[in-house]
């Protein structure tokens, strides 16, 4: 759907783009991770021709974006909808006018717009409310219409630029199985650009770790998360600090192998004793998998590594400075 | 809240008409006039200027109300091209921005009165001629047009960017971002403003009465003040009162319609 081989942007001298290089498939949905002014918003921006690359190829559905004269680019942006994170509605006008917004400038006749339109506050839930005017609405409302209106012209990719990130938790979960159910049905490529790791883990099936303009770290988003780079650890700023005697061991738990079970199997098989120091569940698209700290005395190290080489478990002994 | 500025305002009215009616009482007494006298000498005042005044209130509608159309159409068209060609525009062209928004500073440093003069020979190849109602609106345009392009571009400018952006992704171009985006969002300050913007144009075209145009400053400045007819002074400001309340009454209206 999206190929980036050697992508660079710089705005003046100042490259905020770097040898950027990765692929979407049709249907995934893919994250753009890193901390603020990382480039994900200009990555994204380059996607729709708003912003243009000096350097590398970016394909879109097999067109190279920067040769698309005016033409092709109105209609790359038309199999694109975007949405963002201060929804961006116009605030002159109602919910329904905002959503019909997109089918009037590409000139639909009236009487299919407001089908379509009703269509569209249908399938995010605000049939009731087409009159209101969009100030009157919480956020989680705009960012529904924000979607309706970005689903309008009947796109193939999304674009998402930080669309939960003005959002309290309760909504963003809300909007993100929003955001999957309308890429099932409408069989959607879902670009997710976001600095909150809970989203990313909750939503994406891979994705790419940008930071200053360079790629920190691309793949599953499950094993990025479960087996993190250095760079990814200092990102996602894991919140477990060290218990000072003894080694520390982290163990992560694949959806095959039941958490207690390795937990008092080893106990029970090595006879010694260890304690849990840290642990954390989450959500990984569909299933719950997470890890435990373990902090075991030096002694018994080796016969735990070997216990655990044998279980077949991920694991890791941590290091002081994370 | 509502009823509570409703019978300030009440209060308000009230007081200002009891205060009408001392001073009226008031001149009365100190010109030692029955009411009767002093209604008939109102009246006969008002009968003698009447076809003058209204004359010279059409005049000045006239020069108001087309200075400010034109004005506003001009005011438009340059600020967006300003705001498309400038620093933060869609399509910059720093050559094209610097000269208007020179030519804009220039226009707007003259006085207006120095302005009717410079640019008479300008009128009379336009209008024909430099005297007269309509010959008038073209100093007045020309003196005003600046003032809109930027008041029309700081409202556009006010405009979210984050909105001017969702419409270029799905494919709005340069006109439909203009008139579809920027004018509808921001019309309800330009209204304001234009409503401010015909207020000093009705100064200006007093001014500009007084070289020729006609108009209610015009019959102040020939009656009032030159032959010493106070009388029309007063019914002159009494009507320009009037007309700056309306205005400013149209304005607010407007704002709170669309807004
Ligand atoms: N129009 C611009 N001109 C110059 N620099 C810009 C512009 N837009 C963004 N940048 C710079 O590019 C970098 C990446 O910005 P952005 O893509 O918005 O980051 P993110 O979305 O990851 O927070 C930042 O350092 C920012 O200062
Ligand atoms: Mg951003």
């Amino acid at each position: 759907m999206i190929e980036v081989s050697g992508l660079e942007k710089r705005y003046g001298g100042k490259a905020v783009l770097k040898d950027i290089t990765f692929s979407v498939a049709r249907g995934e949905v893919f994250g753009v991770v890193g901390h603020s002014g990382a480039g994900k918003s200009t990555l994204l921006r380059c996607f729709n021709a708003l912003e243009d690359y000096q350097a590398g190829s970016l394909k879109v559905m097999g067109r190279e974006v920067k040769d698309l004269d005016r033409a092709g680019r109105k209609q790359l942006r038309r199999d694109m909808g975007m949405i963002f994170q201060t929804f961006n509605l116009m605030g002159s006008k109602n919910v329904f006018d905002n959503v019909a917004f997109p089918l009037e400038i590409w000139g639909i006749a009236r009487e299919k717009r407001r089908e379509r339109v009703m269509e569209l506050l249908e399938l995010v839930g605000l049939a009731d409310k087409y009159k209101e005017r969009v100030q009157s609405l919480s956020g989680g409302q705009k960012q529904r219409v924000g979607i309706a209106r970005a689903l309008a012209l009947s796109p193939k990719i999304l674009l998402c630029d930080e669309a939960t990130s003005a959002l309290d938790p309760k909504t963003t979960i809300a909007i993100l199985d929003l955001l999957e159910a309308v890429r099932r049905e409408l069989n959607l490529t879902i670009i997710l650009v976001t600095h909150q790791m809970e989203v990313v883990k909750r939503a994406c099936n891979r994705m790419l770790l940008l930071d200053k303009g360079l790629t920190q770290g691309i793949g599953k988003t499950d094993s990025l998360f479960l087996a993190p780079t250095p760079d990814l650890k200092k990102l996602i700023e894991d919140e477990f600090t060290l218990i000072p005697t003894g080694v520390n061991i982290r163990l992560w738990f694949p959806r095959e192998i039941s958490r207690n079970a390795v937990i008092t199997g080893m106990a029970r098989a090595l006879d010694i004793d260890f304690s849990i120091v840290g642990g954390k569940l989450e959500r990984y698209l569909d299933d719950v998998r997470g890890f435990l700290i373990i902090n075991v005395d030096d002694r018994h190290l080796e016969r735990v590594l070997n216990y655990l080489q044998e279980q077949k478990l991920f694991w890791e002994v941590m290091d002081d400075e994370i | 809240m509502k009823s509570d500025s409703g019978t300030q305002k009440l209060f308000l009215g009230l007081f200002f008409c009891g205060l009408a009616l001392a001073t009226f009482v008031l001149c009365l007494y100190l010109f030692s006039l029955s009411p009767k006298e002093a209604f008939q000498a109102i009246a006969d005042s008002f009968a003698r200027i009447r076809e003058e005044l209204f004359l010279s209130l059409w005049q000045t509608l006239c020069m108001v109300f087309l200075s400010t159309l034109f004005s506003a159409v001009i005011g438009f068209g340059l600020a967006s091209v300003m705001i498309i060609t400038g620093p933060q525009g869609l399509a910059p062209r720093p050559a094209v921005y610097a000269a208007l928004d020179a030519v804009v500073d220039v226009l707007r440093s003259l006085p207006f009165i120095i302005l009717i003069i410079f640019i008479m020979p300008l009128t009379r190849l336009v209008m024909g001629t430099a005297i007269g109602t309509l010959p008038t609106v073209l100093p007045l345009t020309v003196a005003a047009a600046p003032f809109a392009a930027r008041i029309i571009e700081a409202n556009f400018l006010e405009v979210d960017r984050g909105v001017v952006e969702a419409a270029r992704s799905f494919g709005a171009g340069i006109g439909q971002i203009i008139f579809r985006v920027l004018l509808p969002e921001a019309l309800p300050a330009i209204i304001l403003n234009i409503a401010v913007l015909a207020i000093a144009l009705l100064g200006y075209s007093a001014m500009a009465g007084a070289v020729g145009g006609g108009g209610l400053g015009d019959l102040a400045y020939r009656l009032g003040y030159n032959r010493f007819q106070n009388d029309v002074s007063v019914w002159c400001i009494l009507v320009l009162v009037i007309l700056v309340r309306c205005i400013q009454s149209a304005g607010n209206l407007l704002y709170r319609r669309l807004r």
